[in-house]
């Protein structure tokens, strides 16, 4: 066991230290169970942001290019009905947003603003799909939880709507 | 005043402040164009070999022993390929140096006749006044022919450049990802996507326009030194290899390769029907190239008009040589993705 420890902290030191990104990477549901290479791959396409309170990270119709993961503080997410602003989530750290923006060229659909002094990191449409082209084994994993993650929230806004037919139908 | 307007002219005062900034950049660049030269063949370079890097990290080869393998193999085929056609070119350039002073004078002794009939013809123009410009003109050319001979020296030169490249290649491959970074990180959290979406584009348009043209150039100079040494024309490797390098400019480079193969030929041998066949092997393999090979290898990268591309052309030249001549193509298409984008970003959505 020992052996083994020590050939752990030899490969660590040759592979680098794990510095201030990978530690929140590891924390984010979508990159689960990837092993420290991996993770060593995607820091290198992550950008590091830091936005002010009442800053605001994109809005409602911008073109979006990007997710952003949640290293540190809270952002809001809001959307504009009938002129007023309306909270729909809050997102707090570990957690990310924007994803949808990671899949496809298309309008936010919610405004981000961060609600304390907040830093996050954000990852970049071309430079994902980039990195999906150089590794496709990592790629896919990635791809697979993102994909879990769409498709547990279309299983929720169908349950949704389902739930709605059937009080309408009861009225 | 109100707080739109004030909003407003703020906007205005910010994409002005833009302008400036850019402009202050494209004119400190203008200025140290003098030290570019290594840096834009590394750029070149790197978006040559970024995705054999690319694939062999995809294939699990770690990325900094990828690119020390590709650099070695880069040298160890320059080698066997100068080893291969320098003997060839050599010959071929001290047979010109050799014949080439017997047929100058023969041309020239050609064209003074013409001078002298049509400024006996043409009673307007005072004697001797043609042919003096046409003597100068000439020895401008025969002096200049001189240069051939000190080609050794450029490639001399063009060697040690390219070493000094590889290093910048090296670091621009191994760490270019780091450098976007640092460069992205400078950015205000408000223009933060609309610059990454801009960097992605310009980075596509002169990848796509770069890996487009080398490969076709190349292409392009296989098959002229092939068409032009079965077609028995003298210096076949010479023109073909010049042909295919000239052809990486659009249009201008057509003209060049054409030029200097057909007067290559007609000072070589005196003969204006073997410079008209020269011209015309180059004009096939043009034409094979625009109905087959640019197509697929370039496809639509520079989808821009003709008369543009020569306007844009002529600038580049006139900035920074044949590097600017090379680059300026893509760098408009970049400008004008980067309008677009821009454009969309300020004018539709109304917020960037």
């Amino acid at each position: 066991m020992g052996g083994r420890n020590r050939l752990n902290a030899i490969l660590r030191k040759i592979q680098g230290k794990e510095g201030r990104i990978i530690p929140v990477l590891r924390t984010v549901s979508l990159f689960e169970g990837l092993a420290f290479r991996d993770l060593k791959k995607i820091e290198l396409i992550v950008h590091e942001r830091t936005f002010m309170p009442d800053e605001i990270v994109f809005y409602e119709r911008q073109p979006g290019a990007g997710m952003y993961i949640i290293k540190k503080g809270l952002i809001k997410l809001t959307k504009t009905t009938n002129g007023e602003k309306v909270t729909i989530a809050e997102v707090g750290e570990g957690e990310f947003f924007g994803e949808m923006s990671l899949l496809e060229d298309y309008p936010r659909s919610a405004e981000a603003t961060a609600a304390v002094k907040t830093e996050v990191l954000g990852i970049f449409r071309p430079d994902l799909f980039d990195l999906i082209d150089r590794n496709p084994r990592l790629g896919s994993k990635i791809l697979m939880k993102l994909s879990q993650r769409l498709s547990s929230r279309l299983r929720r806004m169908t349950d949704m709507k389902m739930k709605e037919v059937e009080s309408n139908g009861k009225e | 005043m109100e707080k739109n307007e004030f909003q407003k002219l703020w906007k205005v005062f910010e994409v002005i402040a833009i302008g400036c900034v850019l402009l202050g950049a494209l004119l400190v660049l203008y200025l140290i164009r003098g030290l570019l030269t290594p840096f834009i063949i590394a750029f070149v370079i790197t978006f040559f070999l970024s995705p054999v890097v690319n694939y062999m990290e995809g294939e699990g080869v770690n990325r900094t022993f990828a690119i020390i393998l590709l650099i070695i193999l880069t040298f160890i085929f320059l080698l066997i390929l100068w080893k291969l056609t320098w003997p060839t070119i050599q010959t071929e350039i001290s047979s010109f140096q050799k014949n080439a002073p017997f047929y100058t004078g023969k041309i020239q002794d050609k064209l003074e006749g013409a001078m002298k009939l049509l400024e006996k013809k043409a009673g307007f123009i005072p004697q001797g006044v043609m042919q003096k410009a046409m003597q100068q003109k000439i020895g401008d050319f025969t002096s200049g022919m001189g240069d051939v001979g000190s080609l050794l020296k450029i490639v001399r030169e063009f060697v040690i450049t390219f070493i000094l490249t590889q290093v910048v290649v090296f670091f621009f491959l191994k760490d270019g990802r780091k450098i976007k970074k640092v460069l992205i990180a400078y950015v205000p959290n408000k223009y933060f996507e609309t610059f990454l979406t801009l960097f992605h584009e310009i980075h596509q348009q002169i990848s796509n326009y770069i890996r487009g043209q080398f490969t076709d150039a190349f292409i392009v100079g296989v098959l002229a030194i092939i068409a032009l040494y079965v077609s028995g024309i003298n210096y076949a490797i010479f023109i073909g290899a010049v042909a295919g390098l000239v052809n990486i400019v659009p249009y201008v480079g057509l003209l060049t390769g054409f030029t200097f193969g057909g007067l290559l030929v007609l000072i070589d041998t005196g003969s204006i029907i073997e410079a008209l066949k020269c011209v015309g092997v180059l004009a096939f393999v043009k034409l094979l190239d625009d109905i087959a090979i640019s197509p697929v290898v370039v496809g639509r990268s520079v989808n821009v008009h003709p008369l543009m591309v020569i306007i844009v052309i002529s600038f580049g030249g006139m900035v920074h040589g044949v590097w600017g001549m090379v680059l300026s193509v893509p760098l408009y298409c970049s400008m004008r993705v980067s309008l677009r984008i821009l454009y969309r970003g300020f004018v539709e959505y109304g917020k960037w």
